[in-house]
């Protein structure tokens, strides 16, 4: 039987913030018994969408909610944010040869979960996002 | 938990080399701009960025890393990336900064690249 084991939290809108949710995870990872290399494109998916949400998160909630449920084999991230909500296919797609020139060198959120996960999700209303992200950690 | 964001650099034969340590936020990515700002308006345009001792990264601080090549390239200079974790390196190759920036295993062989 295969050890699933989960945690919940609610994140402030403090600077690094998203921190504490990856010592989180990596304790989580510990306790299964995986290894730390195993959890690095993890960590970087966790950080992306909690600053995202974080960044668009409304300003009458500025938190965010993030639960981890894990197994030895797969990590599913949740992330959801009280903000206005976006469409995501109205969403451009950065381009690094347009960004070199341009003022605004960001948005490269979406783009990495999207590419590093192995299911992404995102479920976005006026009253917020959420958005849910598969890894395999095998 | 991640260490606090910090830096070194010195320069290796008009080289410049920025030896990063902890998470490379929007904090740190921008203080790594301005220090090679420093060493920029003084002449020099070959510069490796150190990022063993930075396993935790986001996209924001990487974007002012986008600021350093853009100015590299006015140029005609070079930034190699040494160190990298996998999953940083993937980052970066994501986001397409390899095809204007290099990478190397350790500083000595980004060091060699210039030559």
């Amino acid at each position: 039987m295969t050890n699933t084991i989960a945690m919940k939290m609610e994140l402030p809108k403090v600077p690094d913030i998203e921190l504490v949710a990856l010592n989180g995870l990596a304790l989580l990872g510990k306790h299964l018994g995986i290894a730390d290399d195993k959890i690095g494109e993890a960590r970087i998916l966790v950080t992306e969408a909690v600053i995202n949400a974080l960044e668009h998160g409304g300003k009458e909630h500025p938190k965010v909610e993030v639960e981890f449920t894990m197994t030895s084999r797969e990590l599913t991230i949740f992330v959801r944010d009280y903000g206005k909500g976006f469409v995501p296919s109205e969403v451009e797609q950065p381009d690094i040869k347009l960004k070199i020139g341009s003022r605004n060198k960001r948005g490269w959120g979406l783009k990495l979960m999207q590419s590093m996960s192995d299911d992404f999700r995102i479920d976005s209303t006026v009253e917020g996002t959420k958005i849910t992200i598969k890894k395999k950690l095998v | 938990m991640e260490q606090p964001f910090s830096l070194t650099s010195e320069l290796k034969e008009n080289r410049l080399v920025i030896t990063t340590s902890g998470y490379v936020n929007n904090v740190g990515g921008e203080t790594i701009a301005k220090e090679f700002n420093r060493h920029f308006e003084k002449g020099i345009t070959s510069v490796v960025i150190n990022l063993a001792d930075s396993r935790v990264v986001n996209s924001i601080g990487m974007s002012f890393l986008l600021e350093i090549i853009e100015q590299l390239q006015g140029v005609d200079g070079k930034l190699i990336f040494t160190n990298l974790d996998p999953a940083v390196e993937k980052m970066l190759t994501i986001m397409g900064i390899f095809q204007f920036a290099g990478k190397a295993s350790d500083v000595a062989g980004a060091l060699k690249l210039f030559h």
